[in-house]
């Protein structure tokens, strides 16, 4: 019974949860109730999180602030370098800088780029992660298929840099490399946070988070 | 022997010549096919200036604390002139008359000399090509030697219409001794194409003198500087015709019969102009000279014989161009944050390619990074003829100091290019006006609390310290306050009535300018969840608009 069972995990092919999780340390997200969630105990950092909305103002951001606040004041421990930048390649709107500062980002650290079309976003949001002085990249992207997003991954991974889409609910349906997809929904009582895949983690639904 | 010659006269005059002793390091060079002088054995004589006290030169020298180098170009108004490689002589206006100026070698041999007809020389020799004298073309030939001759010495001078000197007293270590200096300069005029005769000497006017007299010297100390010069046939000194003609008239041929004349007479016959620059030569006056400054901004054009289509050979047309322009800055210690490339074509307007950089930049493969970036999307509606490129101001360079890095430390970030690179690479491909950091203002209105910059405008990104805001302002901020319709005084969004959950805030101010407000800001929710900032003006009969969302 052991000796098939050990035949079949060592196919290649069975992929195991547990091997992966734990590997990294997560970036602790500020909500508790997510964290627990999460893989690592919070946000995966050097990899591609992708939050799917149905319109924005419902709180992505706001999903966001703790952590991004912290990568843009901590200096790491461990190689004395400067905090990270924080990109936003295409908003849909103004990134207003005092609600910023109220969330505690270091304004001086915050590089907005508005491209022209969406060849031109994923370029840029692939410079800012594979040059190793952003800690966090946020943009949004009109399309991203697959290949795009295993892009996006592979320069989040080398850039040490962590990657965050926001899209349409629209594209639960596609596959993508993401190490973590969300969806948000937004009700009267506040917004839901589903965890729809989780490299290392469970699918699971957050109830009233934000 | 060292003791420069600083004692008075009286003290020197009975004392007998110091044996000639010539000088170990510096060899005697061979005569060059192209100088038409003879070898003169630099020796170092003690002090004979003073042996002819009576004379034009005054008796105490000063030391010579800058060497002087002397580049004469003889052969200037042919060499820059030229444009084929037939017989060519030089002619200019005299008169009504083109009389020949310069002939090469070639049509010399045909018997064309100057000051000949150009009538008659035709005549002598029917193939020869004859150009009118530009001394326009001449001085752009000049300044541009100038410009070469700038990484020799911080100090270069443009004397007269076909000589430059340069200061290498400070410099003639750097590059290994006088003679090796002397080589390299020479080898490099070869290049360039140019005739040149080179000579050293202590005053700027007895290297220029020396070199026109065709001698290859190389005097160090003013102690042999009046006895060289001394032998120097008066044609060396450009000297007006007539006043030649009456020196020589007097039996006077060289510089030292010169010296010789009592200084009263020489300044009432021939006016005081020509005994102060016997003085200048011989150092007992100063010789203020002007610095020859190229211009600061770079502007070359790299011209092709045919139009060309091949954009691999263009960007590498551009590389050269950029190289240049690196050692161009790299002379200077500067930088510049802009460039732009122009590439004409035979019809219609050049194409132009601007760059730009964070920071003042000068390294050629910088640049050449950012090119590439931008060259990939450039569109070429025709076949290009010449490439320009122009720089922007240059400005001083900031050094970059590198971070300190810990190798083999795991965990360390890999850091592939600052942040100016990433700002710089993104500009590049999508434009100055996209990228951008922003700040804040301290003002109440929302609209003016922050502003925008551009990044290459100033990086440092300065934050002013603004008093701390207590209530929440929206993460999204609307471009401009999108009007919203009213259903019984409460605003409505998307078709569904808002519920106003905070508010509200009285924002009232502004009276001082143009920008005026009186709003008073509400945190309304829709059913969709959405929060939203809304406003109702306060100037108007409650008219809502929509400015946030505090996504």
């Amino acid at each position: 019974m052991s000796s098939s069972l050990d035949k079949i995990l060592a196919n290649p092919r069975v992929w195991r949860g547990r091997d992966q999780a734990g590997r990294q340390a997560g970036l602790a997200s500020g909500y508790p109730e997510l964290d627990r969630h999460l893989p690592g105990g919070g946000w995966p950092r050097e990899s591609l999180t992708e939050v799917l909305t149905e319109h924005y103002g419902i709180g992505e951001l706001r999903l966001l602030m703790p952590a991004l606040a912290r990568l843009s004041t901590e200096t790491s421990p461990q190689d004395f370098t400067e905090p990270g930048w924080i990109a936003w390649v295409a908003p849909p709107f103004q990134p207003y800088p005092p609600a910023l500062q109220q969330c505690g980002i270091d304004l001086s650290r915050m590089l907005i780029v508005r491209p022209r079309d969406d060849h031109e976003i994923l370029w840029s949001a692939e410079q800012a992660l594979s040059s190793g002085t952003c800690a966090a990249v946020l943009l949004w992207p009109s399309m991203l298929d697959d290949q795009a997003s295993r892009r996006l991954q592979l320069a989040a991974e080398k850039g040490r840099s962590w990657a965050i889409a926001f899209r349409p609910l629209a594209a639960r349906r596609q596959s993508s490399a993401a190490a973590l997809r969300l969806e948000l929904h937004a009700s009267g009582q506040g917004t839901r946070v589903h965890i729809l895949k989780s490299r290392g983690g469970r699918p699971a639904v957050i109830n009233p988070l934000i | 022997m060292r003791s420069r010659a600083c004692k008075p006269p009286a003290l020197v005059r009975g004392a007998a010549p110091t044996p000639l002793v010539v000088q170990q390091d510096l060899p005697l060079e061979p005569v060059g096919d192209s100088l038409g002088g003879q070898p003169v054995q630099v020796a170092r004589f003690a002090s004979r200036a003073s042996h002819v006290p009576s004379g034009c030169s005054l008796p105490q020298p000063t030391p010579a604390e800058h060497l002087w180098f002397c580049v004469w170009l003889p052969q200037l108004p042919l060499e820059a002139n030229r444009s084929s490689d037939a017989a060519t002589a030089i002619v200019e206006e005299q008169h009504g008359i083109h009389r020949i100026l310069l002939a090469d070698a070639e049509a010399s041999a045909a018997g064309v000399r100057p000051k000949q007809a150009a009538n008659a020389a035709l005549a002598l020799l029917p193939a020869l090509q004859l150009e009118e004298r530009s001394l326009l073309r001449e001085q752009q030939a000049l300044e541009g030697l100038a410009t070469w001759l700038e990484r020799f010495s911080s100090f270069v001078s443009i004397a007269e219409h076909d000589v430059l000197v340069l200061e290498i007293a400070g410099s003639a270590r750097l590059f290994g001794g006088l003679q090796a200096l002397r080589q390299k300069m020479s080898k490099g005029l070869r290049e360039l194409g140019l005739t040149a005769a080179l000579a050293i000497a202590p005053t700027p006017l007895a290297a220029t003198w020396i070199a026109r007299a065709g001698r290859r010297a190389c005097i160090r100390d003013d102690t042999n500087l009046a006895a060289v010069l001394r032998k120097l046939p008066l044609a060396c000194m450009d000297w007006p015709a007539n006043l030649c003609e009456a020196l020589s008239g007097m039996g006077v041929m060289t510089v030292g019969d010169c010296l010789r004349l009592p200084r009263e007479g020489f300044t009432r016959r021939f006016g005081a102009e020509y005994l102060l620059q016997l003085d200048r030569a011989l150092g007992h006056l100063p010789d203020p000279r002007n610095s020859w400054r190229a211009p600061e901004r770079f502007c070359v054009d790299y011209e092709m014989t045919e139009e060309q289509t091949d954009r691999e050979l263009l960007l590498n047309i551009c590389r050269e161009l950029l190289l240049s322009h690196e050692q161009f800055l790299l002379a200077r210690q500067l930088g510049t944050q802009r460039v732009c490339f122009s590439f004409f074509h035979l019809k219609g307007p050049a194409t132009e390619l601007r760059l730009g950089c964070a920071r003042a930049e000068r390294s050629m493969r910088r640049w050449f990074e950012l090119l590439g970036i931008r060259f990939e999307q450039l569109v070429l509606p025709g076949p290009v003829i010449a490439v320009r490129l122009r720089s922007g101001m240059a400005q001083p360079l900031q050094a970059e100091s590198g971070a300190l890095c810990f190798h083999g430390k795991p965990g360390a970030k890999i850091r592939r290019f600052s942040i100016t690179e990433l700002a710089e690479r993104l500009i590049a491909r999508i434009g100055d006006q996209s990228v951008q950091a922003a700040s804040m203002v301290a003002e109440h209105r929302p609209d003016y609390a922050w502003r925008s910059q551009s990044l290459l405008a100033d990086w440092s990104g300065t934050t002013l310290a603004t008093p701390k805001q207590f209530v929440q302002r929206p993460l999204w901020m609307l471009p401009e306050p999108a009007l919203l319709p009213a259903d019984s005084g409460y605003p409505v969004h998307q078709g569904c009535r808002l519920r106003l959950i905070d508010g509200p805030e009285r924002l009232e101010t502004g009276w001082w300018d143009e920008a005026g407000i009186s709003r008073d800001y509400y945190t309304a929710t829709g059913t969709d969840g959405r929060r939203l900032w809304v406003f109702r003006n306060r100037n108007r009969t409650s008219s809502w608009y929509l400015h946030g969302y505090f996504g």
